[in-house]
């Protein structure tokens, strides 16, 4: 089992300085747990290998990566504004890979999460978003992965290989950083494919936050009914049951809420 | 700063009646004469009452925010709403702006209303229509003003082949912009897209006009503006929905090309463990006012209803539960399909968080609580004693169909 795990140069949340990106050291531990998994061994580099990839004039905050359980990184050097698509396209298409990780977008560029799909209609791989677990799959040289989607649901995927895979943050936590562990891994740098990107018609200017909608009620109305509309929801033609007796309450409840399918027997 | 001092006497004076023995005076024409207009005009309390009373109500109710000039008003809105709205036709459009709704289980999301707000926006502004693309029932579509329908047959969880039919409508109709909701399935849906095209993709638009779409770039630092592209993907909370009279939403017919089939070998849907998920993401909320005293049953009635628990800030104040469980406007806002109310009067700031809650049932001892009037199931009785019921009935259904 080969795994490639695309790194990007993010920047942290807060204090906006260059940070790896927190979803790809999660793919990080998928991988490792899934080649563990598959070997049955304790040895996480027995049965496979993992290797990252990174596009980019330096690979910087990057080594941090390596000490978040990632054993090689190879740096495709390129421009500062080149596209890093063509790179990783070239270097990935070298080594066949079974199993491709990537984060769901960058931060720091242009944040689209377009590259793992483009990368993948390019080297002609399946994808598959928003991976939160990673299992080996029921034949040979498929995978098993859980999807996560709203509202804490999951979709049970069953996967041939080889395939491109975004996590999601719903992933367990990166593993624990150990120093050691980053001056054991190796890092290495080859010559990326120079693609300038072309102007676009994209203006840019300072970020402002836009304020978000909310429920409104008539312009210049009182506070009271600006209250109103921020509580009253639609409401579904009220029924009302005036002291029943528990028992008929209870059956009434259960009823409403089979009829509106909260509740599956 | 004075006022000028009335010499009561004198006006009186001018309003001697002459010819008689005794003084009298004329004091209907005294009063007609004081200058009213000088000083307030004098309330009529009653007057006021009678144009704040709500009609309609059983019980006398007054509705003392709008004072006279809104229940003047209320007559002519009355009237308004009496008429059948207009249905809005666009025979001919000029071009299509198509939307695909995530829509799951064949309802739209209030995203998805959002997304068909801003494609509404963008065909209105040059003659053109709204297409939706997936499978919905047609007066959902109509009243969120979708003209025209076409379904995507894709059997199961297949992206790549919705990506693909989606592809081949963009090549066969004539489609200026196609809009997609930035949620988990229209994200993906829409980049694959993009990638099959080669278009460019403007993800997570911030704001949408005819002239002009933002969003936020190199971790929310720059916001990057131009011309509404043809691929766009909105944000949740940026557009408003269409608010105004309901379009036609008539099928479209075109000729889907057959799909080959894709990498993904089996797919299952696993729903979510309602212990584990945070009331935020929460599907169906039971909680806990000051009307319950038994934590214990309860608890035991959250699981027994497979629901995720929340409480009033009564009871967390009391640290009875947890802080995480508070439901309201300092607490959690709700996103839920149903919450159930268990001895909550629903003061203002708990029901702006249960405001998108699509059903509400409560069960309080307080008929005129306004968690009974925002509530679509209301039960007025303890919930003390409903909660024991509860779980008897649930569990002794379990029971019975545990026995075949």
């Amino acid at each position: 089992m080969r795994i490639a795990i695309l790194l990007s140069a993010g920047r942290h949340a807060v204090s906006g300085r260059p940070a790896p990106v927190s979803v790809e050291l999660q793919a990080i531990r998928l991988a490792r747990e899934l080649i563990r998994q598959m070997a049955g061994e304790v040895d996480g580099n027995a049965a496979g290998d993992i290797t990252g990839f990174h596009a980019g004039p330096d690979a910087g905050p990057l080594k941090d990566a390596l000490g978040h359980g990632l054993p090689r990184l190879i740096q495709l050097s390129i421009g500062a504004q080149d596209d890093p698509l063509p790179s990783l396209a070239a270097a990935l298409g070298a080594e066949r890979f079974d199993l491709v990780l990537a984060g769901r977008s960058g931060q720091g560029g242009e944040d689209a999460g377009l590259l793992p799909y483009a990368l993948a209609r390019t080297l002609g791989l399946p994808i598959v978003a928003d991976a939160c677990a990673l299992a080996a799959g029921p034949q040979h040289g498929t995978v098993s992965l859980e999807q996560a989607l709203p509202r804490g649901a999951r979709r049970r995927l069953t996967l041939r290989l080889p395939a491109l895979v975004t996590v999601h943050p719903a992933a367990p936590a990166p593993l624990p950083f150990a120093f050691a562990a980053m001056r054991r891994g190796m890092l290495e740098t080859r010559e990326g494919v120079p693609a300038p990107r072309a102007a676009g018609e994209v203006e840019e200017r300072a970020y402002r936050a836009r304020p978000k909608l909310i429920a409104k009620s008539a312009a210049g109305a009182s506070a009271t009914e600006r209250l109103k509309a921020a509580t009253e929801a639609a409401s579904s033609g009220g029924r009302l049951i005036v002291d029943p007796a528990p028992e008929d309450a209870a059956r009434a409840i259960l009823a409403h809420l089979r009829q509106i399918g909260v509740l599956r027997d | 700063m004075s006022r000028l001092r009335r010499d009561l006497r004198m006006e009186r004076a001018t309003h001697r009646i002459e010819g008689t023995p005794r003084p009298r005076f004329d004091l209907a024409a005294m009063l007609a004469a004081t200058p009213a207009a000088a000083g307030r005009l004098r309330r009529d309390p009653r007057g006021e009452e009678r144009l704040a009373l709500v009609p309609g109500t059983l019980r006398r109710r007054l509705d003392r925010t709008q004072r006279v000039a809104a229940s003047a008003v209320a007559a002519p809105a009355a009237a308004v709403a009496e008429m059948a709205p207009k249905l809005v036709v666009i025979a001919e459009p000029a071009y299509l702006v198509a939307v695909v709704p995530d829509a799951p289980g064949g309802r739209l999301t209030p995203h998805d209303r959002q997304v068909i707000g801003a494609a509404r926006l963008l065909a209105d502004a040059g003659g053109g229509a709204v297409l939706a693309l997936g499978e919905m029932p047609g007066e959902d579509l109509a009243a969120a003003g979708v003209d025209r329908v076409l379904g995507l047959p894709v059997a199961g969880y297949d992206p790549e082949a919705r990506a693909a039919l989606l592809h081949a409508v963009l090549d066969g109709l004539d489609i200026r912009h196609a809009l997609l909701p930035e949620s988990a399935d229209g994200a993906d849906l829409a980049r694959r897209l993009a990638a099959l095209t080669g278009e460019t993709l403007f993800a997570g638009a911030e704001s949408l006009t005819a002239k002009a779409v933002t969003r936020a770039a190199q971790g929310r630092r720059i916001e990057q503006r131009r011309a509404p592209p043809r691929l766009i993907t909105l944000a949740a909370d940026a557009s408003a929905p269409h608010g105004g009279a309901p379009h036609e939403a008539i099928p479209v017919v075109f000729a889907l090309p057959a799909l080959m089939p894709g990498a993904i070998l089996s797919a299952e849907f696993v729903p979510a463990d309602p212990a584990r998920v945070g009331l935020d993401e929460a599907d169906f909320v039971v909680s806990a006012g000051n009307g319950v005293r038994d934590f214990t049953a309860f608890r035991a009635l959250v699981e027994a209803l497979n629901a995720t628990p929340g409480a009033s800030r009564m009871v967390c104040d009391a640290g009875l539960m947890p802080r995480a469980a508070q439901v309201g406007a300092s607490g959690t806002v709700l996103d839920a399909r149903c919450y159930f109310a268990l001895g909550i009067a629903g003061a203002p700031q708990h029901l702006q968080g249960v405001a998108r809650c699509e059903h509400v049932v409560a069960v309080n001892t307080d008929l005129h609580a306004a968690m009974i009037e925002r509530a679509g199931l209301a039960i007025v009785a303890d919930a003390q004693k409903v909660m024991p019921a509860l779980i008897e009935a649930l569990t002794g259904a379990l029971a019975v169909e545990a026995q075949p």
